[in-house]
């Protein structure tokens, strides 16, 4: 029968995603870029909206809840995913309220104007069918992709503003989204980057060759170093794995030295996140922050006698809070750390914090 | 309904229930003034309303009771402009009055639970004074079977960091009091400051019992997070720079403002935190940064 046929599809599908997702989440960084992934869940989200059957907003809610809480808990360090199904949510309520006709607020938020003035209960569970909803989220599913697609673009786009001649920039690691920040910015500006190495992964060395190959000139120091060369560098940009909701980071082992050792120096901390990395968590919720690697890395198993008398630890993440940072430079332009808070409301319902 | 009997259904208000927020308290009055109220005009009414809240105002001169005054009063205002006449508007407003206190009573609730996941098992924390929010989300946490251990602040003049301990000795949470000067020596051992708030103010700073603002230098000054937990209705339209912007009619009890021949001689009771030492505000409205207050007060004054 076609329709098992669709649902099994579909299962496969959730199946192969999600035992992907539990792969990547070990060695060095990520197998695959963040935009990829995201990119990925909407595109699954897309087809679950398509081929699961429902018949009103609500249920279409439910079974996108709990596929994302089983793709979350497959890969808790990998919020793009989580905050892909946020995303999709709230995407789902906007067209729910246009199709209820509701010329109502784009502000779903509590609010004490809203305390204060609404009459009788404004519960909305969802419930009415609607025939073009389903096309509708698709289509809206549709412009999330295309957005995503144009990220790494858009924050380009704004590196000549940020960037100038003979500036001296300092990065470290790798990042795919501050790669292409300054590969832009060299088509026209003439500057040096050094980046950290960022041991023990040493994705540092990957960034460098990259960027020389471009002709930007280049150095690559150990982490150590950072503070000694930081009184000569003029601006530091970096990229993140998570920007959280108070404004700070989850970014790779290394960069917290890295923003205190550029507020020593008073130098301005720039950092390239793309929207799609916005998560709704705070910095104190304990399992999903920290995420451990084999510590092979960092004390090789050919060192048999020390091993046995040490503890040996090889986080991944880094957490650098939002005092340190200048600025965020998002698709959508640039912000303050403090200015979050409201980016954050505009794309995820509070409801929807805890999928 | 006249002034005296609305002073008399206040203090019953507080009496019955302890638990019960003095802004609350004051609001449920407001309400109970409204329904017995006998103007003819939407303007009359706005001025009986005026008056009784400067009486209430009079009898407890904590911010709290301004700011559910104030809050009050915008939402006669926001009403009677879509309802234009005198005895729908009050159907309405009565209506609406009863809905808008059952949600404030959940508030507290809902500050407990937001808050309680921020406390880690093992942690010590730092209160000041008595707060009955701050025991809810103490409560709440220690519901979720988490352990750990809560130093109070003696909180004179008033010893209200006595009364503290002892309710959280009832829950069977350890507790120390410790003299308001020891806040800076116990800073090292503690992981994190939790306070109540008796008015959040505009730009995002708090106004809170005397002794906080020393409390938050201090977490400032030993890097630990410093978190406030207070409901909405507690936002008030102020944006006091400084200790001494804070109007006096807030920083002395009600009969000492009345009694007192030289204010400066007499002791305050409150004091203002500005917004760069506090960490977050934990409110009914959803976790915000102190830079996301003005926002909200700006969606509902404007």
């Amino acid at each position: 029968m076609p329709g098992a046929d669709k649902e099994t599809d579909l299962s496969e599908r959730i199946e192969s995603f999600l035992s992907e997702l539990k792969r990547c989440g070990s060695g060095a960084g990520s197998l695959r870029g963040s935009a990829e992934t995201a990119r990925e869940t909407s595109a699954l989200l897309r087809r679950i909206t398509a081929q699961a059957r429902w018949s009103n907003a609500g249920e279409l809610m439910e079974i996108i809840r709990k596929e994302g809480r089983r793709m979350t808990a497959a890969q808790p360090s990998e919020t793009t995913v989580g905050n892909m199904v946020r995303r999709v949510l709230k995407i789902i309520r906007e067209e729910y309220a246009r199709s209820r006709g509701s010329s109502e607020e784009t502000d779903q938020q509590e609010s004490l104007h809203k305390l204060l003035t609404s009459g009788g209960s404004s519960e909305d569970n969802f419930r009415q069918h609607f025939a073009h909803l389903k096309a509708n989220v698709i289509e809206a599913i549709n412009e999330l992709l295309t957005e995503l697609e144009g990220t790494t673009d858009n924050i380009s786009m704004q590196a000549l503003e940020h960037i100038h001649s003979n500036e001296v920039i300092m990065t470290i690691g790798r990042s795919r989204t501050v790669e292409a920040f300054l590969k832009d910015a060299a088509r026209k500006r003439k500057f040096h980057v050094i980046v950290a190495e960022c041991a023990p992964f040493c994705q540092g060395h990957e960034m460098a060759t990259s960027l020389s190959k471009e002709d930007i000139e280049t150095t690559v120091i150990p982490d150590a170093a950072i503070f000694a060369v930081m009184s000569r560098v003029n601006k530091v940009i970096i990229g993140t794995q998570t920007v959280l909701a108070n404004g700070g980071l989850r970014a790779l082992n290394g960069t917290h030295t890295l923003a205190l050792a550029a507020k020593h120096h008073s130098t301005p901390l720039i950092v390239c996140a793309p929207m799609f990395k916005l998560s709704p968590q705070f910095p104190n919720e304990e399992d999903t922050f920290h995420k451990f690697v084999s510590p092979h890395e960092v004390l090789p198993f050919t060192e048999g006698e020390i091993l046995s008398k040490v503890n040996a630890h090889c986080p991944v993440f880094d957490y650098v809070p939002p005092e340190l940072i200048t600025l965020f430079i998002s698709n959508i332009g640039g912000n303050a750390p403090s200015y979050i808070y409201r980016l954050m409301s505009e794309l995820y319902h509070p409801e929807d914090h805890e999928l | 309904m006249e002034e005296r009997e609305l002073v008399e259904y206040f203090r019953t208000q507080i009496g019955e229930d302890p638990d019960v927020a003095s802004a609350v308290a004051a609001i449920r009055s407001l309400l109970e003034f409204l329904k017995r109220d006998q103007s003819e005009t939407i303007l009359g009414l706005r001025e009986n309303m005026t008056q009784a809240i400067l009486r209430l105002q009079e009898t407890d001169s904590s911010v709290a009771v301004s700011s559910g005054g104030e809050l009050f009063l915008r939402f006669i205002s926001l009403t009677s402009l879509e309802h234009p006449d005198l005895s729908q508007c009050k159907n309405v407003m009565i209506e609406r009055g009863e809905l808008f206190l059952k949600k404030i009573s959940l508030s507290r609730g809902k500050v407990g639970k937001l808050c309680h996941t921020f406390i880690k098992d093992g942690a010590k924390i730092l209160t000041h004074s008595s707060s009955r929010v701050v025991l809810k989300v103490l409560e709440n946490a220690a519901a979720d079977h988490k352990r750990f251990t809560v130093y109070v602040t003696e909180s004179q003049p008033d010893s209200a960091g006595e009364l503290m301990a002892q309710k959280l000795r009832k829950l069977n949470i350890p507790v120390t009091v410790v003299l308001d000067a020891a806040v800076g020596y116990i800073m090292e051992k503690v992981d994190l400051v939790i306070v109540g708030a008796e008015g959040v103010v505009e730009s995002g700073g708090v106004i809170n019992k005397i002794g906080t603002y020393q409390m938050a230098v201090c977490s400032k000054a030993h890097n630990k997070p410093f978190y406030v937990v207070a409901e909405s209705f507690k936002f008030v339209r102020l944006y006091p720079l400084n200790q001494q912007d804070v109007p006096d009619r807030f920083k002395y009890k009600a009969d000492v403002l009345k009694t007192a021949e030289d204010l400066n001689q007499e002791h305050p009771m409150i004091d203002y935190t500005p917004p760069s030492l506090i960490t977050l505000l934990f409110t009914d409205l959803g976790v915000l940064t102190p830079s996301a207050v003005s926002d909200e007060l700006i969606k509902l004054y404007l």
